[in-house]
């Protein structure tokens, strides 16, 4: 017990007791509330209970008499009968009984209470239970369902006393172990004395003056704080959890049905997640990823009892394969909640510790950085079931991202180095994620990624208030930021995820307008560069230069040094063809002099084999050698189930580049009956952005064979393909084509026939 | 009093602002906004779907000066947000009857 409070309480007793003596109206005095409780906070109200069987004379000088001693009275009088009733208006009493302190004055109301509450209260208790567990969340559902709020109530909000309240009355009501004096409570109950003496009246406000005045470390100050917090609301929600009846609603029999999804380590009960074998942790720590990924896969939550095991069981370390596996999953925020919540996180990113509970106090961030972090991971969840209209761009771009763990670790990482210092906090977040990009062992070129998403995580929110997004030097500038499409649409969706996570208006149409400009410039700029900017002057052994001279520049920055020495290796050859496997796919990458209808020949060759192509790639160098790479799965598993078909494809590909496959013969076999296609193709020509060729920008629903009969379909119209860059999207193909006929430019009347093919082809 | 309500392009803000600060001009408030003007809205076609924007981003800048500081305010607004391209935006000037400091009650230019 807090002595300060007692001894106040002591001092009260005594004022009521006299002034009872003086006057001896026929009732019982009794404390109830936390004067019941013998905690009485400095400029707390004084709750009484007068109890009596009827009306009684003295009882208004009485309280005349209280009220001029000083104290701020808040009284009620009944009968012992109306104290148990139990109905929506009386549960405020019924609590407040839970407390009671007889003081003194007329025995008899008081006994009959003493033998009737009890009884009253067992037959009443899942009722009870029930208001109460309504009352508390609806409570913390007005104050956001949140602890980190910049200037908290320590009293009513999430993780304030009220929850140390409700989690004494729920032991009262028989659930859960008397809540002990520990030192969450002891930093409450402290914080409120001072409170109450800064404001000199009862203001349970931790406001910004409160904070300067209360310690010399505001930051350091409010950490403690929400650690603290976070202790009781965990406490009282796994309390509350516990408490309530089992649900008997259709709700409840859909819940149990649910458990069918139990499996040989977990099993669920009520929505929650209990492990089978418990004693599993100590020696099997990879439990822990697999359990995550299951809470994530089937959006449930840990039950208590799994909680606390958790956070008793020994520290394991997370090998970058567990933690990815996390991370790809499509709903992954509940989980990392969960780790966060139990100091888990940490202990899988330790730098995680830097941004714990830190405070920001400026005018727009809502949140803690940690908790910050983790709504950006919320935000990107919530855009792929957004059904608003105006995030619907933004959650296509999220569907086109292949490597999405690779955005959420980034996400994860982009502030952790807040708080470390002064300066650029982006470069020191870089610095910080290194070391545990480094210890986690990410692929070098996933921690690239990475690097620069953290690196640049502000500049398109700068560009896009601070810059003229009319103006070239903005759409360079952007595209010079971002290097490739793929890193401009991750960036684009980081910033989308940490604006959206400043707090839950921050996120305005107007940003959301001006981030999407941003990007369209961004996208334009690169889409244009792709075919005019060219390597040049490369300071590089000739036989590199003579390779590479020609490319796009984009090559250089979406290949590894590594996979530039491979093509280099396949460039001495005349007709090279490489097939490899690529992260449950297949890629296949051609070096051969250039030729019509090249690009058709391939794609078709892989069509004819039923593969599925998902990205593809097609440039020239200045000697007329063609780089084309094309990554395909293979949905009949055709090359995995049969050994020879992978050389078979080799090899019939191999005579597709040197022109000795009749490729239309072979697409004749495998043609199927025409699908109509559900998705109404976009086909659009652009003679401006290029000095030299004319932009296809084709949209269509991808099918079998679209990109062998949209290529074919060019290289008939007699036009020269320069670069190709091919994308696939759920359903849809995306496709970017650069074309020329007769070293030009394609004329009007061409491009008017060209369109018309093209919209054969995506119809058919 | 006047009150100026100028719509200007977002990314001229700061320079207006600064702008405004070096003449003593610190108190303004300022709202994003959503709007057009001549410069309409337009289509927009990105991967085979079309958007129409027909509400573009803009920022308006709301303050009241005094009479004798009216032009020169107005000149500095004017020169700071130009660029000289459709969509640079608009200046609307309204009399203010009063202006009232709720803290003291102060009232007329010794409230600005």
């Amino acid at each position: 017990m807090q002595p300060s409070l007692v001894q106040r309480t002591a001092q009260v007793d005594a004022i009521v007791t006299e002034a009872y003596a003086r006057i001896q109206p026929a009732v019982s005095v009794v404390a109830v509330g936390g004067y019941g409780r013998r905690e009485l906070f400095p400029y707390s109200d004084v709750d009484l209970l007068l109890l009596t069987p009827g009306p009684v004379q003295g009882v208004a000088e009485f309280l005349q008499r209280l009220w001029d001693s000083g104290l701020r009275i808040g009284h009620s009088v009944h009968t012992p009968a109306e104290c148990c009733e139990i109905h929506e208006g009386n549960l405020e009493l019924t609590i407040s009984l839970l407390d009671q302190r007889y003081l003194c004055g007329d025995e008899a109301p008081y006994a009959a209470l003493h033998q009737l509450f009890p009884k009253f209260v067992a037959s009443q208790r899942d009722d009870i239970v029930s208001h109460l567990a309504a009352m508390t969340r609806g409570r913390h559902a007005k104050h956001g369902n949140t602890i980190y709020h910049l200037e908290p109530n320590v009293k009513e909000f999430p993780g304030g006393l009220r929850d140390i309240h409700v989690m004494h009355w729920l032991h009262e009501l028989g659930c859960g172990n008397p809540v002990p004096y520990d030192d969450a409570q002891a930093f409450l109950f402290d914080l409120r004395i001072k409170l109450h003496h800064f404001f000199h009246r009862d203001n349970n406000f931790l406001t910004f003056e409160a904070q300067d005045q209360l310690s010399d470390d505001p930051a350091q100050f409010m950490r403690n704080y929400y650690r603290h917090a976070r202790q009781i609301d965990r406490a009282v929600l796994r309390l509350l959890e516990l408490s309530e009846p089992a649900a008997r609603s259709l709700f409840g029999q859909f819940r149990d049905w649910r458990s069918r999804l139990s499996t040989p380590e977990f099993t669920l009960s009520r929505e929650r997640v209990l492990l089978r074998h418990p004693a599993q942790l100590e020696t099997d720590p990879s439990i822990v990823p697999r359990l995550m990924i299951f809470v994530a896969r089937h959006q449930v939550a840990l039950a208590p009892d799994t909680e606390m095991r958790l956070q008793n069981a020994p520290a394991m370390q997370w090998s970058w394969p567990a933690l990815r596996g996390l991370l790809a999953l499509p709903r992954c925020s509940n989980a990392l909640h969960a780790l966060a919540d139990l100091n888990l996180l940490e202990r899988i990113i330790p730098e995680w510790a830097h941004i714990d509970c830190l405070v920001v106090r400026d005018f727009y961030h809502r949140y803690t950085v940690d908790e910050h972090t983790l709504v950006t991971l919320d935000a990107l969840e919530n855009l792929a079931a957004s059904k608003d209209p105006r995030r619907d761009r933004f959650a296509r771009l999220f569907s086109e991202t292949d490597h999405p763990e690779i955005l959420r670790l980034a996400l994860l990482l982009h502030d952790i180095g807040k708080g470390a210092g002064q300066g650029d906090h982006a470069i020191r977040s870089v610095e910080i994620a290194r070391a545990a990009l480094h210890r986690l062992q990410v692929p070098e070129q996933d921690q690239a990624t990475v690097f620069f998403l953290i690196e640049h995580h502000l500049d398109l929110s700068s560009i896009m208030t601070s810059r003229d997004l009319s103006d070239s030097s903005t759409a360079l500038r952007i595209a010079a930021a971002s290097g490739t499409l793929e890193q401009l649409k991750l960036l684009t969706l980081l910033t989308y995820a940490d604006i959206s996570a400043v707090n839950p208006t921050a996120m305005t149409d107007w940003r959301l307008e001006q981030l999407w400009q941003t990007y369209l410039v961004g996208y334009q700029e690169l889409t244009r560069e792709l075919e005019s900017e060219r390597i040049d002057n490369l300071e590089n052994t000739p036989t590199a230069a003579e390779f590479l001279e020609g490319f796009p520049t984009r090559y250089l920055k979406t290949h590894t040094p590594a996979q530039i020495a491979s093509h280099l290796d396949l460039a001495q050859r005349l007709n090279a063809v490489e097939l490899v496997r690529v992260k449950g796919a297949y890629q296949v990458t051609v070096v051969s002099p250039d030729r019509p209808f090249l690009l058709a020949s391939i794609s078709g060759a892989l069509a004819s084999f039923g593969m599925n192509i998902l990205k593809a790639e097609a440039f020239a160098n200045r000697r007329g050698q063609s780089l084309d790479t094309f990554v395909f799965d293979d949905p009949h598993r055709t090359l995995e189930l049969n050994p020879g078909e992978s050389e078979r494809l080799h090899d019939v590909v191999l005579e597709a580049v040197l022109g000795k496959l009749d490729v239309e013969k072979l697409m004749q076999k495998r043609r199927r009956p025409p699908i109509h296609s559900r998705i109404a193709p976009h086909i659009s020509f652009n003679n401006m952005l290029s000095e030299s060729s004319t932009l296809v920008e084709i949209v269509a629903e991808d099918r079998p064979a679209l990109l062998y009969d949209l290529t074919n379909a060019i290289s008939s119209e007699g036009a020269n393909i320069e670069v190709v860059l091919i994308d696939t999207e759920a359903r849809r193909a995306l496709d970017v084509f650069y074309v020329t006929a007769n070293g030009g430019k394609l004329s009007s009347e061409r491009m008017t026939e060209l369109k018309a093919r093209l919209f054969n082809v995506c119809r058919s | 009093m006047k009150k100026i309500e100028a719509i200007i392009q977002p990314h001229k803000l700061e320079e207006v602002k600064e702008a405004l600060k070096a003449i003593g001009i610190d108190g303004m408030t300022i709202t994003e906004v959503r709007g057009h003007g001549r410069q309409k809205g337009h289509k927009e076609v990105y991967r085979g779907m079309e958007y129409q924007v027909d509400l573009l981003p803009k920022v308006k800048l709301e303050l009241v000066v005094t009479d004798a500081r009216f032009d020169e305010v107005i000149q500095t607004v004017v020169s700071s947000a130009r660029s000289g391209k459709i969509g640079d935006g608009k200046i609307f000037v309204f009399d203010v009857a009063e202006a009232i400091r709720i803290r003291n009650d102060d009232r007329g230019e010794g409230a600005l």
